[in-house]
C-alpha cells in the first residue's frame, strides 16, 4: 500500500492527560482520510503534531517515508488549516495570500489569483477578510494552505459551522483538490454524515485513542442495509435461502444477515414456512455511520 | 530569513496599528517642538525670567534628539508598537499557516524582531528629521552643534532603543498576549521599574554598606535612562556591552521559546 503519511504510536500528554494516546494511522496517497471523533477526542492534537505545530511527547510519524529529523524536509509539502483560518482581518484575500507567498519566496501573482479562483473567491476585490462570511473565511483558509503547493493537506473541522450551501461548496472543493490535483487530504469532523460523503478512508478516534481504521468499503459494508432474519433453525434456513438463490449473506450471532433483494421478506417467510421453519423475526435494518460510531465508542449521541 | 523579514515588513505596512502609532508619534514630535518653542523662544512673552531659568533647556541638536527619544513618551510608543506587532501573527492565528511548515521555527521570532527594529528605525529617522527640521526652521535658539557629538548621541540612543525593543519583544513572546507584553513593557516605559531599582539600590546599601557598585549599575533601563551623554569612552563601552548582553539574552530567549513551544 502506498502511504503518504503514517504515524507510529503518536502521543501527546498535557500533565497527566493523554490528548493523543499511541495513535497509529495510515493515510493512503491520493485519498481523503476522515478522522472521526467527538469534540475533545484528540483529532486536533493529532493534526497539530502532524502539521508541525505541536511537539509529540512520544512516537513519530513519516511523511513520504521520511521520519525523524528528515520529516522536516517534507513539511514544506504539507498544507495546514487547523481550527479557525489564520487570517489578517484587515487584509483582503489577495493580501493574505501574498503575505504567506512572500514568506515562501513565491512571487507569481497569477498563481495566487488562480488559488482564489479555485476556492471561489476571485471576485472579493478589496473586501477585507473581517467582512467575509464563515464559509468564505474557510475557503480562504484552504487557499492559504494551498500556497506552498502541498501534497498533503491537513484540514481540521473545515465544515464546522457552515450552512448547507457552504458545506456543499466545501465538498466540491475537496473533491476537486483530491481528484483533479491529486492532493491527499486528512480531514477531521464530528459531522459524520458529511464526512461519509467525501472520505475514502476513516479513522475513528475516541478519548485520544484510535479505535478503528477502515476503508470506505469496509466501513460501509458494516453500516449498509440488510435483511435480518431470526428463525428456529439456522442451518436449514441457510439451505432454503441457497435454494432461493441468495448468496450475499452471513450468520451473525443468532441471526442471518442478507445483503440483497431486501424486498423479498414475504417470499422468504413463505418458503421457510413450507419447510416447517418458524420465522421469529424478519426486518430490514440499517446501521447509520453514526450508529456504528456509537456502537464502537460505547458513547451516547453527542458526537 | 530574508523572505520572513520581507513578509513581516509587508504585514507591518498593511497594519492599521502601525499607521496609528506613526501618526501619534509624529503628532507627539510636533507637540514636543511646540513645547520647545514656547520654553526656549517664548514667542508670546508669557514666561518670566524666573520661569525661563527653571525651564532652561538646551536647543543643541544632540540634546534635542536625546530629549525626544530618552523619554517616557517615546518608550510608551515603542512598547505599544513592538508588542502589537510581535503579537499580531499569533493573535489572528496566521502563525499556524507558516510555523509548522518551516524547518527552523526560531527564525520566525528573529525575523519578527528584526522587522520590528526596522520599523522602529524608520519611525526614529523620520521623527528625528521632522523634529530637527522644524527646530532648525522655526526655533530661533536652535544650534546644530558638533556633528560628532550628534552622531555619538544618536548612536547611543539608537543602541538603547534596540535593546528596549528586544526586551519588549521578549515579554510579548513569553506571555503570548498583547496584555502580557504591554504590562511589563509599560512598567519599564513609565519609569516604575526604575523606581523599584532605586529602592533595590537603597536596600543593597543598607545591607552591604556603601560599595563601588549597586545593582542598578547592571540593570539596563537604570543605566540607560540615567546615562550621561558626555561620559567617557569606558562608560560608553560598558553601556554598549550591557545593551548587547540584554539584547542577546532577550532575543535568544524569544527564539528559544518560539522553537520549543507548541503553536496554540
Amino acid at each position: 500500500m502506498d502511504y503518504i503519511l503514517t504515524t507510529n504510536e503518536l502521543t501527546k500528554t498535557y500533565g497527566k492527560y493523554n490528548a493523543s494516546n499511541e495513535v497509529s494511522i495510515h493515510v493512503q496517497r491520493g485519498g481523503i482520510y476522515g478522522l472521526i471523533g467527538r469534540n475533545g477526542a484528540g483529532k486536533t492534537t493529532l493534526m497539530k503534531m502532524i502539521g508541525g505545530l505541536s511537539r509529540p511527547t512520544s512516537g513519530s510519524f513519516e511523511i513520504h517515508g521520511k521520519n525523524g529529523e528528515t520529516t522536516e524536509q517534507m513539511m514544506p509539502k504539507v498544507g495546514i488549516l487547523i481550527e479557525a483560518p489564520g487570517l489578517y482581518p484587515n487584509m483582503t484575500a489577495m493580501e493574505n495570500l501574498t503575505t504567506k507567498a512572500i514568506a515562501l519566496g513565491i512571487k507569481d501573482k497569477k498563481y495566487l489569483r488562480g488559488l482564489l479562483e479555485e476556492v471561489g473567491l476571485s471576485d472579493t476585490g478589496k473586501k477585507k477578510a473581517k467582512q467575509f462570511s464563515l464559509g468564505m473565511k474557510q475557503r480562504l483558509g484552504i487557499a492559504m494552505a494551498l500556497v506552498n503547493q502541498p501534497e498533503l493537506l491537513i484540514l481540521d473541522e473545515p465544515i464546522n459551522g457552515l450552512d448547507p450551501q457552504g458545506i456543499a461548496e466545501m465538498r466540491a472543493i475537496l473533491h476537486h483538490l483530491c481528484n483533479d490535483r491529486g492532493i491527499t487530504i486528512l480531514i477531521s469532523s464530528h459531522i459524520l454524515d458529511e464526512l461519509s460523503k467525501v472520505a475514502t478512508q476513516y479513522g475513528i478516534i475516541h478519548e485520544g485513542r484510535l479505535l478503528e481504521e477502515e476503508t470506505k468499503e469496509e466501513l460501509f459494508a458494516k453500516c449498509c442495509e440488510r435483511l435480518e432474519l431470526k428463525t428456529n433453525d439456522i442451518s436449514k434456513t441457510l439451505e432454503v435461502l441457497n435454494m432461493m438463490g441468495f448468496s450475499k449473506m452471513e450468520v451473525k450471532d443468532d441471526a442471518i444477515n442478507i445483503y440483497e433483494r431486501l424486498n423479498e421478506g414475504g417470499a422468504i417467510t413463505i418458503a421457510l414456512a413450507k419447510e416447517n421453519i418458524m420465522t421469529n423475526e424478519i426486518a430490514v435494518k440499517t446501521d447509520a455511520l453514526e450508529d456504528y460510531y456509537f456502537q464502537i465508542t460505547g458513547g451516547n449521541k453527542n458526537v | 530569513m530574508y523572505n520572513l523579514i520581507k513578509m513581516n515588513l509587508y504585514r507591518m505596512s498593511k497594519a492599521v496599528s502601525t499607521k496609528v502609532i506613526a501618526i501619534v508619534w509624529i503628532f507627539l514630535t510636533l507637540f514636543n517642538f511646540g513645547v520647545m518653542k514656547i520654553v526656549v523662544d517664548d514667542p508670546f512673552n508669557i514666561m518670566s525670567e524666573a520661569d525661563k531659568a527653571t525651564l532652561a533647556t538646551s536647543s543643541v541638536a544632540s540634546d534635542l534628539i536625546q530629549s525626544l527619544f530618552v523619554s517616557s513618551n517615546f518608550l510608551i510608543i515603542l512598547s505599544v508598537f513592538v508588542v502589537l506587532f510581535a503579537n499580531a501573527e499569533h493573535k489572528c492565528g496566521f502563525d499556524k499557516n507558516l510555523i509548522g511548515i518551516t524547518n527552523h521555527k526560531w527564525k520566525h521570532a528573529l525575523a519578527r524582531w528584526i522587522s520590528a527594529v526596522i520599523g522602529m528605525t524608520v519611525l526614529m529617522v523620520v521623527s528625528s528629521l521632522i523634529y530637527l527640521g522644524t527646530c532648525a526652521l522655526f526655533l530661533n535658539a536652535f544650534e546644530l552643534g558638533s556633528l560628532a557629538t550628534l552622531a555619538k548621541v544618536c548612536g547611543i540612543v539608537y543602541m538603547g532603543m534596540v535593546t528596549f525593543s528586544a526586551i519588549f519583544f521578549f515579554f510579548t513572546t513569553l506571555f503570548k498576549s498583547s496584555a502580557g507584553g504591554l504590562v511589563p513593557s509599560l512598567i519599564i516605559s513609565l519609569g516604575i521599574l526604575f523606581m523599584i531599582e532605586k529602592l533595590l539600590d537603597f536596600l543593597f546599601n543598607k545591607v552591604f554598606g556603601s560599595t563601588d557598585y549597586v545593582p542598578s549599575d547592571f540593570l539596563f533601563d537604570s543605566k540607560f535612562l540615567n546615562f550621561d551623554m558626555d561620559a567617557g569612552r569606558n562608560a560608553i563601552i560598558f553601556l554598549g556591552v550591557l545593551c548587547l548582553v540584554y539584547t542577546v539574552l532577550t532575543v535568544g530567549g524569544s527564539m528559544l521559546l518560539q522553537q520549543r513551544r507548541d503553536v496554540k
